[in-house]
């Protein structure tokens, strides 16, 4: 078996040291930082991804997998840097304000950087504005916005009025989930992308990314 | 006829002259928000939880009849629970504290969402067992034996009175976070986890044989869970099954031995996956059954297990904040699935800020219509 689908394999299984052990032997073999990560990693994160939109494996499976992918990516991080290699795009993430939950913002995070984006986490209790400069200071292309709360998710229509009034809403996307917020909703406020689940708010903000 | 004949007739498919109204109790900052319209005490929002004297009070101002939430149990945590103690202050004024349980959260002032997790103690094997297990013992005294010695002539006959049986998974959930939990079924220990439930389910499973042993009467059992999402559950059903199972079915078959035959489970988000797990165990009553922000329904699960599955919830509580037009539709919501018999409409989690007084009221009112 190829070490890459071993890397692969075994992040699916969420065997986090094995990953670790044998990423690096991967790259003591000589095998480029980026095949590794794409071939490897990213490949056994994309697998989890789908089996988790799919009901197959549930959020302990995703967490343990993101953790290996985690560990892996401890070694190739400094490699890639070497190698010049560019991430699939740039996305700030966040809960926001008022609102403290952070496992589906975390979840959406993990499936994101499974499928190669840079994703700047800001947290919980994120202020409209913080979205906002964060992704003019830091060339986000996405914006991402989680609320579990039907209390909290009003600030989402916040985030948008915050991009338009400082003239950036048409340089960057807005997505918006959570358990009270639906379609209809992201219709409503002027977002520009609803997904209901982490591993489809992953393929959006790829897709938006390379528009 | 008593709100307790009613809700164990309709629950038992026999009549009742009316429908019970039921709740499930407040968001405190929805009871602070009714203090300051004027609209209820404000001792009442300082002294309310759930079976307090303040929510009878309120019962009688809104019209409810009970609040489903209304149970009796043991002392049946982690005993003693962990010193709660503050971490850190960080900049902005967020707590970094160490709740009960060993749960190391971040606590933000002015944020009225619940406490964010952002670490735990129970990590290994080492950590439970010495610093858990001795916590998850039965001793008598998590049992005020006493109380339950006289329960029978001092409970409250208007209405239905349910042991709580504590939970199998929730609580160590509580214990770890979700990461925690996660982390811990797939440790290298790979024993260690169901160690873990199966002590603190074996600790339950006595205090609850211990209330039962002295001969106090309950109208039903119930569990907390709170173990699903928006998009089913946070563990697989399979290893739920291989993990859980026989702790309902050895509590159930307890509460059945001594003629408990409703026995209902609090889960919020989509349950429809853990369902057949929880039925196949003698858990026979879904609760609150979350329509409203996370689309879990009761007519399916009706459909697929027949009329042994009851329903005490489903109301889209949303509506309590909407308008009398939004509230009559899920009035005739309710009524098409009280029809079904065996179902007890009751709004589908505590209400929450922004709530409408009178339109509780109003709806407490149209409820208590449906024959």
């Amino acid at each position: 078996m190829s070490i890459l689908i071993e890397i692969s394999e075994n992040l699916q299984k969420g065997k986090a040291k094995i990953v670790k052990e044998l990423v690096q032997k991967a790259v003591d073999e000589g095998i480029p930082a980026e095949t590794i990560l794409n071939e490897g990693l990213l490949s056994g994160m994309n697998v989890i991804g789908e089996k988790f939109k799919n009901n197959e494996v549930y959020v302990p499976e995703v967490l343990v997998a993101a953790r290996a992918m985690n560990m892996g990516a401890q070694i190739l991080k400094p490699l890639l840097a070497a190698e010049g290699v560019q991430s699939t795009g740039k996305v700030c993430i966040g809960t926001v304000q008022g609102d403290l939950h952070d496992i589906g913002k975390n979840l959406v995070k993990m499936m994101m950087e499974g499928k190669g984006l840079e994703v700047i986490d800001l947290g919980t209790d994120v202020a409209p504005e913080t979205y906002v400069q964060t992704a003019i200071e830091q060339n986000c292309q996405v914006i991402c916005c989680s609320a579990l709360l039907t209390t909290t998710m009003g600030v989402m229509a916040d985030v948008v009025k915050a991009a338009e009034a400082a003239g950036v809403r048409d340089k960057v996307k807005i997505m918006i989930g959570g358990a009270p917020v639906t379609q209809d909703y992201c219709d409503k406020i002027g977002a520009d992308v609803y997904t209901s689940d982490a591993a489809s708010a992953a393929d959006a903000a790829v897709r938006l990314c390379n528009n | 006829m008593t709100n307790r004949e009613r809700t164990m007739n309709i629950l038992h498919y026999k009549e009742a002259d009316r429908m019970p109204a039921v709740h499930f109790g407040y968001w405190n900052e929805l009871l602070w928000e009714w203090a300051e319209q004027g609209k209820i005490p404000r001792e009442i929002a300082e002294r309310w939880y759930d079976g307090s004297e303040a929510e009878r009070e309120l019962d009688r101002m809104i019209g409810w009849d009970f609040n489903w939430y209304r149970t009796v149990g043991s002392d049946n945590g982690l005993r003693p629970g962990f010193e709660y103690k503050v971490l850190e202050v960080l900049p902005d004024g967020t707590r970094r504290v160490q709740n009960g349980d060993g749960l190391i959260e971040r606590i933000k002032p002015g944020a009225t969402s619940i406490p964010s997790e952002d670490d735990y103690l129970l990590k290994d094997r080492e950590a439970f067992e010495m610093l858990y297990k001795p916590k998850m013992q039965f001793s008598p005294d998590r049992v005020n034996l006493d109380y339950y010695r006289h329960f029978n002539n001092t409970r409250p006959t208007d209405i239905p009175v349910g042991l709580h049986l504590g939970s199998v998974l929730g609580n160590i959930r509580n214990m770890t976070s979700v990461v925690g939990m996660s982390y811990l079924l797939y440790d290298e220990d790979e024993e260690l986890f169901a160690d873990i439930v199966d002590t603190y389910a074996e600790m339950q499973y006595k205090c609850a044989e211990a209330i039962l042993e002295t001969g106090a009467k309950f109208d039903f059992a119930h569990y907390w869970e709170d173990i699903c999402f928006k998009n089913g559950p946070l563990i697989a059903p399979d290893i739920f099954e291989e993990l859980c199972a026989k702790h309902y079915k050895k509590r159930n078959d307890l509460c059945k031995k001594y003629g408990i035959d409703i026995i209902s489970l609090d889960c919020d988000g989509v349950t429809d996956k853990l369902l057949p797990i929880w039925f196949e165990n003698g858990v026979n009553t879904m609760f609150p059954i979350e329509i409203g922000v996370w689309g879990d329904q009761f007519e399916p699960a009706r459909n697929k297990y027949g009329k042994g599955m009851l329903g005490v919830g489903g109301m889209d509580k949303t509506a309590l904040r909407v308008d009398r037009a939004a509230v009559d539709r899920e009035i005739e919501r309710m009524r098409r699935l009280s029809a079904l018999g065996g179902f007890i409409p009751c709004p589908d989690h505590r209400l929450m800020p922004g709530t409408k007084f009178e339109l509780v009221q109003y709806y407490a009112e149209k409820i208590k219509e449906i024959q």
